[in-house]
């Protein structure tokens, strides 16, 4: 049965090529709940939190999440190292050396590169030196990194609205600043 | 002539320059590891650090006198710093006046320079930069009348001459300084009389237009001091570097006596190759300095009770295949000649701690397959690339075992069949259909595609057996060819092909059904590429070497920022490398684990081609990505899968990295659950032999393993409920 279908390569392949519109360019656009930290997070450890219910029907189950979304909120911070580093980014930025707080912001985030306020920092950078779609990337970048910190979520989505804002993009910008503003609201 | 000598700079090879280590509370680097970054600068241990390039130890703190150094971005003066290490690395750094310091870098080691084609490499120093010592012992042992003679020395070149005569071939040189500088500066070293006398006509000329101090620093930066490969060592600058690891400045008496003696002879008395030879005229050198009293006979005898004090391996350490991709970077930005000769900087990302693992492990694991599989008549060869997948910077490249040789460069040109390299990229287009999960259940079974002129491609599994119905999570594993493929034509080939371009490949593949086998060719470094953004949750950052190139001037000519692409939702990945984790733990990669630290969570794939020609593994952990490559140069079988060949030189280099485990955030849309790993049926412990655990779609409609007794919807699992319980009645002993 199977080699039949596979006979026809060539219809089925020509069917997926009108579907292969690329579309998994842009997140998620659906509203990022807090989830707790994954084990080994920069910060804050790894909290196991009571399960959602989940339906059942006999013989199927509804996956109950084992790591679920659960008011288990974490905070990013920087460590020493960067929290020196983005001071003098912000120090150079000001005297008006983009290219100098950038090489800055990286050293930082060669220490943490896991720590979405850097990728936010840099982005920003980006943003000020008129590079927004490397500006909406790294809030992209920062909003992957940020589940469970919702005040980190709030200002990546800022950073990508103002990207957007940038390229005239401005219904997208009032979406992405609508949910930024939904997550200041439910800290 | 003398204008040609005053107009002509030196020819400034550009210096190239590895990653700084960024020193800062939480480091996790040990005592040991931290000395050892230290002895790689050629800094020595000393009872105070009271010279920049020495440090000392009290108890559990290092006190480090940190050499003046330039950055990309900034510059930095002498400055002492203690740096207290625990058990879990680096705990605090100090200033001079026990200020805490946030941050701070020891100076970027000097990896090599792009000398031009005629191998001339050289380090300039300033006149400053030399030990007094050096011009002193120049003198005493090549040219006693330097300060006075008028560019040649008549009476030393009669008694070269008699001896000359005597022997009936020329022996002996009789040439001052300056004369040694003509013949290396405008002249070929081909000793004729004719020569001979055009080059003391020289030397005289050079004599009356410059002071002795020009001629002396001219000497000291020119005359040629060793070879290696096909780089020539200029100057004592670059030779301080080559034979001690250090600048010039720190050498004592033992060492510039030693190169002092290299003078005469680069290749006779080279101390690497004859070692009896050379300390033999270095001992002669001391005592000559002793006889004219530029040293004490104390002082002289001293130093000839120390070794050669030689470095085991040419340093300005020459990472060809490293340097390779650098030279290639700039090439398209720069000429040659900017490059060999413009005196830039140019600050890399290599990590000469990882690259050194790299090597060793190559090296080690290949001489161990080659036992095992004998008659073949060349060696099998390796290549090795170690990026940090969140920047793309890349940290380590070697490009063949012989990881000196300037060779064929596999790491960059060795294109060669991904094989199942390519089965991720298959199963992340699954996922982005929303069709599959890691779950889902799939056919491993018979697969006939009629091509083009009534030809079939029936492809076999490695087991040449198929499975049956299979979830995909496992297919993955065991990298199951006819089940990939099922998965593959129903997707079609564009959809797979395009997944693979937005990730990096340069070209596109045959638009062949082989190719879900991976009958693509790909550099390793283009295998590092595409896995690069796996390992960085699905975007893409370009593989780069090159941070910044400073120009002579101190001043920034071009920098390489990081940049990022969103090329797959981080659910997508995050779904795809939970699976490449069960690779490690159920599937194909497994033999790996018993090399890795228990505790470490790392993701990858094996990729073997027809006929076991390419043995690949490429993963990665949450801060290193590793590929590596396994094959003959003629491309012969080598009877090796992924697994047998490559995975054993990834799994070393993983351990030896130190690496934190792969760990992102679970997306919010996303959860993990555990599914008996043979059929894909959720199950819990105790009910199902072998147990996986995946991330599906929050919500999925998983089926449940029969006989599983999975707690009712509604309540609470296991552990959380207990702990928050603990946590309740423990506030309320401690606020009742």
């Amino acid at each position: 049965m199977r080699s039949m279908r596979l006979g026809t390569v060539t219809g089925v392949l020509a069917a997926t090529l009108t579907l292969s519109a690329c579309t998994l360019m842009q997140p998620s656009p659906s509203f990022p709940h807090p989830a707790p930290p994954a084990a080994g997070s920069p910060s804050g450890s790894a909290q196991p939190a009571p399960a959602t219910p989940a339906p059942e029907t006999p013989g199927t189950l509804t996956a109950p999440p084992e790591r679920p979304p659960a008011p288990v909120p974490r905070q990013f911070h920087l460590s020493a190292a960067s929290g020196a580093l983005v001071s003098q980014a912000h120090a150079q930025a000001g005297s008006g050396d983009p290219v100098a707080a950038a090489a800055t912001l990286e050293r930082a985030l060669r220490i943490e590169p896991e720590n979405p306020l850097l990728w936010i920092e840099l982005g920003r950078v980006r943003l000020n030196a008129n590079n927004p779609s490397q500006a909406d990337a790294m809030g992209r970048k920062a909003l992957s990194l940020a589940t469970g910190d919702p005040a980190a979520q709030a200002s990546a989505w800022r950073l990508i609205a103002d990207s957007l804002r940038a390229r005239g993009r401005n219904g997208e910008a009032a979406e992405a600043e609508s949910h930024a503003e939904h997550l200041a609201a439910a800290r | 002539m003398t204008h040609q000598f005053e107009g002509r700079r030196w020819t400034l090879p550009a210096q190239v320059y590895a990653a700084p280590l960024e020193l800062y509370a939480g480091l996790p680097l040990t005592a040991a590891q931290l000395e050892g970054e230290l002895k790689r600068l050629g800094y020595h241990r000393a009872e105070q650090a009271d010279r920049p390039g020495s440090y000392r130890l009290s108890g559990p703190a290092l006190e480090v006198a940190l050499r003046p150094a330039r950055f990309a971005d900034e510059s930095r003066p002498a400055a002492n710093l203690t740096l207290a290490t625990g058990a879990k690395g680096l705990e605090s750094l100090r200033d001079a006046s026990g200020h805490e310091v946030a941050v701070a870098r020891l100076e970027p080691l000097l990896i090599g320079s792009i000398f031009p084609i005629h191998g001339e490499d050289r380090i300039v120093v300033t006149p400053e930069e030399v030990p007094p010592l050096l011009p002193a012992a120049l003198k005493a042992v090549e040219d006693r009348k330097f300060d006075t003679h008028h560019g040649v020395d008549p009476l030393g070149m009669l008694r070269a001459l008699w001896v000359n005569v005597r022997a009936g071939q020329i022996e002996q040189g009789g040439s001052t300084l300056t004369q040694q500088l003509v013949r290396s500066y405008f002249l070929s070293s081909r000793q004729t009389l004719s020569r001979k006398l055009r080059e003391a006509a020289m030397a005289m000329a050079l004599d009356a237009h410059f002071t002795k101090a020009d001629l002396m620093n001219a000497y000291i930066n020119e005359i040629f001091l060793g070879q290696d490969g096909d780089r020539a060592i200029h100057g004592f600058g670059l030779a301080s570097e080559f034979y001690f690891g250090k600048p010039l400045a720190e050498e004592n008496l033992s060492e510039i006596a030693l190169l002092v003696a290299i003078v005469r002879g680069p290749s006779y008395y080279d101390p690497r190759r004859h070692p009896e030879r050379a300390r033999a005229r270095r001992d002669l050198v001391l005592k000559l300095l002793a006889e004219q009293g530029v040293v004490s006979a104390a002082d002289a005898r001293a130093a000839a009770g120390r070794p050669l004090g030689v470095t085991a391996r040419p340093s300005g350490t020459y990472y060809p295949a490293y340097l390779d991709f650098v030279r290639r970077t700039l090439r398209r930005d720069y000429a040659e000649d900017d490059l060999t000769k413009a005196g830039l900087r140019i600050y890399t990302s290599l990590d000469p701690r990882a690259q050194e693992d790299a090597e060793g492990a190559l090296e080690k694991e290949l001489a161990r397959l080659d036992k095992l599989h004998k008659g073949h008549a060349e060696p099998l060869e390796g290549a090795v690339v170690v990026t940090a997948p969140q920047s793309g910077e890349v940290s380590a490249i070697v490009g063949g075992r012989d990881v000196g040789y300037d060779g064929f460069d596999r790491a960059l040109d060795a294109r060669r069949s991904m094989g199942s390299l390519v089965k991720p990229f298959i199963y992340l287009t699954a996922l982005e259909s929303g069709r599959y999960n890691a779950a889902t259940v799939i056919q491993d079974e018979p697969v006939d595609v009629k091509l083009a002129g009534g030809r079939h491609w029936r492809p076999e599994n490695f087991t040449h057996q198929s499975n049956g119905p299979v979830p995909l999570v496992r297919a993955l594993s065991e990298s199951l060819n006819l089940a990939t493929v099922g998965v593959g034509l129903d997707l079609g080939l564009p959809k797979v092909t395009q997944t693979l371009e937005r990730f990096g490949l340069a070209q596109p593949p045959e638009q062949v059904p082989a190719m879900l086998l991976g009958a693509i060719d790909v550099s390793p470094l283009e295998a590092a590429q595409l896995f690069n953004g796996l390992a960085n949750g699905g975007f893409r950052s370009p593989l780069r070497a090159v941070r910044a190139v400073i120009g002579a001037d101190g001043k920034a000519l071009k920098a390489f920022p990081l940049e990022v692409t969103p090329v797959a939702t981080p659910e997508v990945v995050y779904q795809l490398d939970r699976m490449l984790v069960s690779v490690m733990e159920h599937g194909t990669g497994r033999s790996g684990r018993a090399l890795l630290p228990p505790q470490l969570t790392v993701a990858g794939k094996s990729g073997t081609s027809s006929e076991y020609r390419d043995s690949w593994f490429a993963g990665f952990s949450g801060s290193h990505l590793v590929v590596v490559w396994v094959g003959y140069d003629d491309n012969a079988p080598t009877g090796f899968t992924g697994s047998a060949g490559a995975l054993p030189v990834w799994a070393h280099v993983m351990a030896d990295l130190g690496t934190s485990s792969w760990a992102p955030p679970l997306p919010d849309s996303l959860a993990e659950v555990q599914l008996e790993y043979s059929s894909g049926l959720r199950a819990l412990p105790g009910c199902a032999d072998e147990l996986v655990t995946v991330a599906v779609p929050a919500g999925a409609s998983l089926p449940a393993k029969p006989g599983c007794n999975f707690p009712p919807a509604g309540t609470a699992q296991e552990g959380p409920s207990l702990r928050e319980r603990a946590e309740q009645w423990l506030k309320g002993l401690v606020h009742p």
